[in-house]
């Protein structure tokens, strides 16, 4: 018993109430592992948090048992862990990106999801930017997963690649780039959802060194639209100015 | 590992008396994938998961959105259930906290965290399992006006209120290791006037 580890110690109640956070909460749960008396005060701590939990609860929303029971029959179960890996606490939803479990994005595609998904965790650095990073994670996973999802692939003409996974049911699309050319500080990559009357920005494509974009939730696609990036001066502008790079049908 | 202690029939996980005590057994036949066994896990345990969900992130929608993601998870995950390691409310309830939290520290939530009303008319199914909710109510308020209120405030906010306890040491405006220390010794003498036994 060190000091360190007297002080890990105090945590066992922070951690049952989940008020554990970042690098604290890392590094207690590695304690964990080693500190049998902590696991146990851990167990029955939580334990009693699950009776707070317990007496919270209100009549569930109506149409709420037939969607879930409906998911449930088209989701495939995890295989048990064997008792080495078995994880002394359960699962951390939402801490790692979730497994994308539709066949719809095929070969080609899961690659450039997977890479998606790995970009926005990558580039979160702080607890804030992680939460954020997190809620665009949700967004991004509901359109990999959604049934029809589709993944369209082109060059852009000035260089690089531009990966777009549609969902047409949902109307949303994540789009990425990959290689390509730096720009001079004044300008930037935008991206619009172009329709037949109008063309909407659906936000600036941030570039890394690598000319990797961090991925772009675009909404409110209708049948027909495209998807389009144009180069526009810094901060992006209201209409696009000028002929796109490259432009993606929308329609899957 | 899914092995249900000795004392529960692993042929029968049906409900028990009381309602809860075959949670267990009923979470191992989910992880075989028994559809009826979820439905019954559904029914004990989807109130307190939407209420904890509610008490948390407030706003309906979302909280009904998590709610659905976690019961989809307890289907998804219930062969990393492992009896031995607690009880099977301890396991699905921790999911159901720990998404609900994850939710409003996400800045998107943190927006629209405000609370609405909102509920649906209350069904005949529902009725029992509120009725053991208020039960469970009155013994966690009864228990809570046993501790110092240092100690009530610090756990209410960090497990209603879904704050880090950074967060609660300043809203309360104490030192952080004083409330690392009072969530620590609040939850043991919660756990202690609760008679929680595990």
């Amino acid at each position: 018993m060190n000091l360190r580890r007297d002080v890990l110690h105090l945590l066992t109640g922070a951690y049952a109430a989940d008020a554990l956070t970042g690098a604290e909460l890392a590094e207690f749960e590695r304690h964990l592992h080693q500190c049998p008396s902590c696991a146990e005060e851990v167990r029955g701590l939580r334990e009693t948090a699950a009776r707070f939990g317990m007496a919270t609860a209100i009549a569930s929303p109506p149409g709420m048992r037939r969607q879930v029971l409906a998911a449930a029959s088209r989701t495939r179960q995890l295989p048990p862990a064997g008792r080495k890996l078995a994880a002394l606490s359960a699962p951390r939803p939402d801490r790692r990106p979730r497994p994308l479990p539709r066949p719809v994005i095929a070969a080609a595609g899961t690659a450039a999801a997977a890479a998606i998904v790995a970009l926005a965790v990558l580039q979160a650095n702080t607890q804030h930017q992680l939460d954020q990073a997190q809620a665009r994670n949700r967004a991004i996973a509901a359109v990999l997963a959604a049934p029809d999802a589709s993944v369209e692939s082109s060059r852009t003409t000035v260089g690089g690649t531009v990966t777009a996974v549609i969902s047409a049911r949902d109307g949303e699309a994540v789009v990425t780039a990959a290689r390509l050319p730096a720009l001079p500080g004044a300008m930037v990559y935008q991206l619009w959802v172009i329709g037949a009357a109008d063309a909407r920005s659906a936000g600036l494509l941030p570039l890394s060194s690598t000319g990797v974009s961090s991925p772009v939730l675009a909404g409110d696609l209708r049948p027909g639209d495209h998807l389009g990036i144009t180069i526009e001066p810094a901060g992006g502008t209201a209409k696009p100015t000028t002929t796109p790079v490259v432009l993606v049908t929308a329609e899957a | 590992m899914s092995t249900p202690p000795e004392s529960r029939q692993q042929d029968s996980p049906g409900r028990g008396e009381g309602g809860r005590q075959d949670l267990a057994a009923l979470l191992c036949a989910v992880a075989r994938g028994d559809h009826s066994a979820f439905e019954t896990v559904y029914d004990q345990l989807a109130g307190p998961v939407y209420g904890v969900a509610r008490k948390v992130i407030r706003d309906p929608a979302q909280s009904e959105e998590v709610a659905q993601e976690v019961m989809l998870e307890v289907w998804r995950t219930a062969s990393r259930f492992d009896a031995a390691k607690g009880s099977g409310v301890a396991w699905v309830m921790t999911i159901a906290h720990r998404r609900a939290v994850d939710r409003v520290r996400s800045e998107s939530a943190a927006t629209a965290r405000e609370q609405k009303v909102a509920l649906g008319p209350v069904s005949g199914e529902d009725v029992a399992e509120l009725a053991e909710a208020a039960l469970d109510r009155q013994r966690v308020r009864r228990c809570l006006g046993t501790l110092t209120s240092l100690q009530a405030e610090s756990v209410t906010l960090a497990y209603y209120g879904g704050y880090t306890y950074p967060q609660v040491a300043e809203l309360l405006g104490v030192a952080l290791g004083t409330v690392k220390t009072r969530i620590r010794d609040g939850l043991i003498r919660m756990r202690d006037c609760m008679e929680v036994t595990w």
